[in-house]
């Protein structure tokens, strides 16, 4: 029994696991765009971003789950945009969790880009640096140094936060655990492996802790 | 010939005039200090030379050759500016180092990133030349500590070298000693003493009276965005001839 729940909860981490990367690797650069739209000087594009992002951040993501897997079949004439099964519940969780977590990223850029003194890109641009350069070159990495334990933060967040897409029944860990309970392989009633789940977000979180640890240590050799 | 002419330079922050119809030349080899309190717009001058604000008004040559004209949009566009801002260097009254690169890295990364895009000089050679900037600081220990490693005077001799690195035709230094501990400024004024002994062109915005009058070759007070008065240092510093320059050196005496 202990193997086939164990299976089964593999599987359904390996689900939390994949939507917490597609995440990161879409709302991590996103983030920025957003950052840099939130800072334009051209100022309709600029409350428009702000707009969006208070939006985003001013409701929950449980809501715009809802809103994208469902709403678009309600409304599109041609049906539901999405795949059916599971791929089409991994794909509207996808979209959904990226533009929302790169509006808490934009934020957090925006903090961090805002924080780094204005003489700096005044040096790079009086030695007569571009723009891209001054940014790649000076303004970057300080940034990184000041977004890094916020970033942590919620970056932690997001590997429990991936439990929502359940809502929308994606399988992911919790999802797996909640099956034995409600009967599932043969077994139901079953308790501890819902329980169980937590020790796969303790674990995981312990590693991307250290490995937090480690970047801010590796960011330490400048002020 | 002049390697500086500025001509009726005008600016404006909103509503109130910072810089009003400031016209100077500066020769070749010649070191020009500018004093006045703070607010009368010696900064923001040396700002708009360095094309970090534009004026209002006005024209800025550089070796007979009109870099800036504010009636002509084509002498502003993004992409000259960049070669334009190169006949400037500034040294900051913060340093503005480079937090995560270390002394040598500063002084050598503007150079390697034109150097890159040019072509030209390899990066030993623009190392060696920075190497050498450094030990003509006295920091030729200092190449591998980073800024927070170094002492406000170090920053700020590293901020030279970097500026220097450029071999720009005018050295432009805004108040480089002013935040600074006072046991610091003699290194930083040193070296800079050096700079104009060499006939390095210079424009130095500073509140220390005797080294302006010792160093510079030209004098320029300046009191609520005007020039009220600009000669030879020694004729403006110790005879001045207006009243407001009278005014502003007997509270700098006091003091």
């Amino acid at each position: 029994m202990f193997l086939t729940v164990i299976g089964a909860l593999n599987e359904g981490f390996l689900q939390t696991l994949k939507l917490f990367a597609v995440t990161l690797i879409g709302a991590i650069p996103l983030g920025l765009v957003i950052a840099f739209g939130s800072m334009s000087r051209f100022s309709p594009l600029r409350y428009l971003t702000r707009l969006v992002v208070w939006i985003i951040r001013g409701t929950p993501l449980m809501l715009q789950l809802i809103i994208i897997f469902y709403i678009p079949g309600r409304v599109l004439s041609s049906g539901s945009p999405w795949p059916s099964g599971e791929p089409g519940r991994f794909l509207a969780s996808s979209i959904a969790f990226i533009i929302n977590y790169a509006c808490y990223f934009s934020e957090i850029y925006r903090g961090g880009i805002q924080g780094v003194p204005v003489g700096q890109q005044e040096a790079g641009e009086v030695l007569g640096m571009t723009k891209r350069q001054i940014f790649f070159k000076i303004t970057l990495l300080q940034m990184i140094k000041r977004i890094v334990p916020p970033m942590s933060n919620e970056i932690i967040t997001l590997v429990k936060d991936t439990s929502i897409a359940r809502i929308i029944s994606l399988q992911e860990v919790i999802w797996a655990g909640y099956a034995f309970l409600k009967g599932s392989h043969g077994y139901s009633g079953l308790v501890w492996p819902l329980f169980f789940t937590g020790v796969y977000y303790l674990l995981f979180n312990g590693v991307l802790t250290l490995f937090f640890n480690y970047v801010e240590r590796r960011l330490d050799y400048f002020r | 010939m002049s390697i500086l002419e500025v001509n009726h330079i005008e600016k404006h922050f909103g509503a109130t005039k910072v810089l009003s119809d400031i016209s100077f030349s500066l020769e070749k080899g010649q070191a020009l200090s500018i004093i006045g309190s703070s607010g009368s717009g010696k900064t923001t001058l040396l700002r708009c030379l360095n094309f970090l604000e534009t004026p209002d008004s006005g024209t800025i040559s550089v070796n007979d050759h009109v870099i800036f004209d504010a009636a002509d949009p084509a002498t502003q566009q993004e992409k000259e500016i960049r070669a334009k801002r190169l006949h400037f260097g500034l040294v900051f009254q913060n340093f503005n180092l480079f937090p995560q690169y270390t002394a040598l890295q500063n002084v050598t990364l503007a150079r390697e990133l034109l150097a890159k895009e040019r072509g030209g000089e390899s990066k030993a050679d623009i190392e060696a030349a920075g190497r050498e900037l450094l030990a003509q600081m006295g920091l030729a220990d200092r190449a591998s500590h980073y800024p927070h490693q170094l002492s406000g005077g170090q920053q700020q001799r590293v901020a030279i070298a970097r500026a220097l690195a450029l071999h720009p035709d005018i050295l432009c230094f805004d108040e480089p000693t002013s935040a600074l501990d006072p046991e610091l400024t003699g290194e930083v004024l040193r070296v800079i003493r050096n700079l104009a002994e060499q006939k390095t062109t210079m424009i130095i915005v500073t509140h220390e009276m005797a080294f302006a009058r010792d160093v510079a070759d030209q004098v320029i007070f300046m009191d609520g965005g005007l020039i009220v008065e600009q000669g030879d240092p020694r004729e403006v510093i110790d005879h001045p001839k207006e009243e407001r320059t009278r005014q502003f050196l007997s509270r700098y005496a006091e003091n």
